[in-house]
């Protein structure tokens, strides 16, 4: 089984930005992680009855322009926030990458699981009441799926392949695989991807019923871990094919997919299909577990979740791999989460530091993985992966490297 | 790069049987056997569709299904059950149905195919609005020439909505299955990589212009009459301006 041949070619990642309850941009972000501080606080955005700890957005948002106000929800206002980050000059990437390759060679690939919702939930109020939706309420725009994506492609005047992805809480994964996919068969020469989701009441209300969201803030691995919290993010990375102007970005290496074949929202309770993923992974970018030096884990910290994924990892890795969990920092950010901590395991290499797990107090006896609770710093770190698993049993694995 | 992508069989799921009658093409009601009775009381209408198109394509094809990686594409997937949950939002006090919340998300039908077929092949879920269908089309692209070789399942579909979120779209309900393959043997035609063109929507049939704007997922049917009429040609893939064009090479083994 021994196969170090790489089945599909890398790509570099040319600029990436965050927003999250961290706040804008990396150093934001790298800031909590580094201190291991939860951006977790009770839900102010709206109400929902019953305690919710969730990692929001606080700060301002820019606002949508006229020409585009049929795309304005909060969802797309968050893509645009992040997507202008100096800081992370996404923006200023794209505008170069137009150059360089022409509108119609750059694709645009965002995950999400509910887009506009939001603003739909505030519509449905009033169609209850009078039995019309409003007049400014524009589905196809603002919550279909694509919105966001579409959005983004009209404001940065790209003219290529453009759609979402929506599988759940590996949308933003999956993104990237698809990226990198439209790059390697020649398709696109530069494809912008990443998740972008925001809070919105089915979500909350949807994972209570569940009996899967926590009244505190959550506690990814603990032994008394009682359910996420839910947060809200987008994570933004240019991708384009490797050449001698961008060997000095780091990569994605490759992204490993698999189907549970399970159940609809339980996952096979000895993380089969978790596993297959990052056995996937490894395979498409021709390395050994023993490559991988940090892996972030999907940990929701969900009884079932982490529970089978310590299993997954320990059947993949052993104990080998130092692995951590940061929801407990920014909150399970849904959609965007596999873009979001593709980004922290970007951070992790490229700070050379492993982060904590936030929440976590004491270990669940049953998981066998070596679970970092506290960031820590680690020399000589090349290659990082990231989990995400989603509803319907559909897992992506992210391997990026320096 | 690889030149074209075999089409090795294809498949509709339409209850509404007239509404193809203007084409020509002949489509499938549900088709309850295909759908174990425990995953059909939990399933939607356009899972069942998608579902059923599905089948009918891999059995055509004589596809593996447990191990046929596969692309769903909607413009809004579970539209129904979306609506039903929205509806019960502005009440505090009303409970949401956890099967029903975990039945909205857009990969629901591709959850389900796995479990019904034991697939663990990777599956994914895309949504383009007008253009969800040429999407479709560029993503098995896009994973085939990954791959290298190989086949995938590629499905189209849309359910009836209620006409207070966007109309006309929802006034009828289309699912189309095709099984796509890197290789030319047994295969019913070839296509192109779809491109932007310069043409626009204006000369486009108005009975099919009417049916796409109604069911998103009917864009498919130029593609689908070509293969039936086994023609070469140049087919759109959507009805808005900026249109994706294919060349489709139709080997008339249809009729077998």
């Amino acid at each position: 089984m021994k196969n170090n041949q790489i089945l599909i070619a890398p790509v570099a990642i040319t600029a990436y930005s965050a927003l999250s309850a961290s706040g804008l941009g990396c150093a934001a972000l790298y800031q909590d992680l580094q201190a291991n501080y939860s951006k977790l606080a009770p839900l102010s955005l709206f109400n929902v009855p019953f305690p919710a700890y969730v990692g929001e957005i606080k700060q301002p948002l820019l606002s949508i322009r006229e020409q585009l106000s049929d795309y304005n929800c909060r969802n797309a206002r968050v893509a645009l926030t992040a997507l202008n980050d100096e800081q992370g000059g996404v923006r200023a990437a794209v505008e170069a990458a137009k150059e360089k390759y022409g509108a119609h060679r750059i694709g645009v690939i965002i995950g999400t699981s509910t887009s506009g919702l939001y603003e739909t939930e505030d519509a449905y109020g009033v169609l209850v009441e009078t039995g019309k939706m409003p007049d400014d309420f524009h589905f196809v725009t603002e919550h279909a799926y694509q919105a966001t994506g579409r959005f983004v492609q009209l404001e940065l005047g790209l003219t290529g392949v453009c759609f979402a992805i929506s599988t759940a809480c590996s949308s933003g994964a999956k993104a990237i695989a698809a990226g990198q996919g439209l790059i390697s068969a020649g398709i696109c020469d530069a494809v912008l991807v990443g998740g972008v989701d925001t809070l919105c009441r089915l979500t909350l209300r949807g994972f209570r019923s569940l009996e899967l969201v926590a009244n505190q803030p959550c506690k990814p691995m603990d032994k008394d871990r009682q359910g996420i919290s839910i947060g809200e993010a987008a994570g933004l990375m240019l991708l384009e094919k490797c050449h001698a102007d961008n060997a000095n970005k780091m990569k994605v290496l490759a992204v490993g997919e698999s189907s549970d074949a399970h159940h609809m929202s339980t996952p096979h309770p000895d993380g089969e299909g978790a596993a297959l993923a990052m056995r996937n992974a490894l395979q498409l970018a021709g390395l050994q577990a023993e490559n991988i030096d940090y892996l972030n884990l999907h940990a929701t910290a969900t009884k079932i979740n982490d529970r089978m994924e310590s299993r997954a990892v320990f059947n993949v890795f052993a104990d080998a791999v130092p692995c951590s969990g940061t929801k407990g920092v920014t909150g399970h950010t849904l959609g965007a989460a596999g873009a979001l901590e593709t980004i922290i395991a970007l951070l992790a290499l490229q700070h050379q530091f492993i982060p904590g797990t936030q929440g976590l107090q004491k270990l669940d006896e049953e998981c066998q993985c070596q679970v970092v609770k506290e960031p820590v710093s680690k020399q000589n770190m090349h290659i990082a992966m990231s989990n995400s698993f989603g509803f319907g049993g559909n897992n992506a694995s992210v391997i990026v490297a320096l | 790069m690889m030149k074209q992508l075999f089409i090795k069989s294809y498949a509709i799921c339409c209850p509404d049987a007239e509404l193809l009658a203007p084409f020509g093409l002949l489509g499938s009601d549900i088709d309850k056997s295909l759908i174990p009775a425990a995953m059909r009381r939990r399933t939607s209408m356009t899972t069942r569709m998608a579902i059923t198109a599905a089948k009918l394509a891999c059995t055509q094809a004589n596809s593996d299904s447990q191990h046929l990686a596969s692309v769903f594409a909607s413009l809004g997937g579970e539209i129904q059950v979306t609506d039903a949950l929205c509806r019960l939002l502005p009440d505090d006090n009303e409970l949401l149905s956890p099967t029903q919340f975990h039945n909205s998300v857009h990969n629901t039908t591709a959850g389900y195919w796995a479990i019904l077929n034991k697939c663990q092949e990777p599956s994914t879920a895309i949504a383009a609005a007008d253009d969800t269908f040429a999407m479709g089309l560029i993503e098995v692209w896009s994973q085939l020439q990954q791959q290298g070789c190989g086949e995938r399942l590629l499905v189209c579909y849309d359910e009836l909505w209620p006409q207070y979120l966007a109309p006309p779209i929802g006034l009828a309900a289309f699912a189309c299955a095709f099984v796509l393959s890197t290789d030319a043997e047994q295969a019913i035609g070839s296509l192109s990589l779809p491109q932007i063109s310069e043409q626009t929507e204006k000369n486009f049939p108005i009975e099919w212009l009417m049916l796409t704007e109604s069911a998103p997922a009917a864009a498919v049917i130029p593609l689908l009459m070509a293969l039936q009429q086994a023609t070469q040609e140049q087919v759109p893939l959507n009805i808005k301006t900026p249109i994706w064009v294919s060349d489709i090479s139709a080997l008339g083994r249809d009729k077998e």
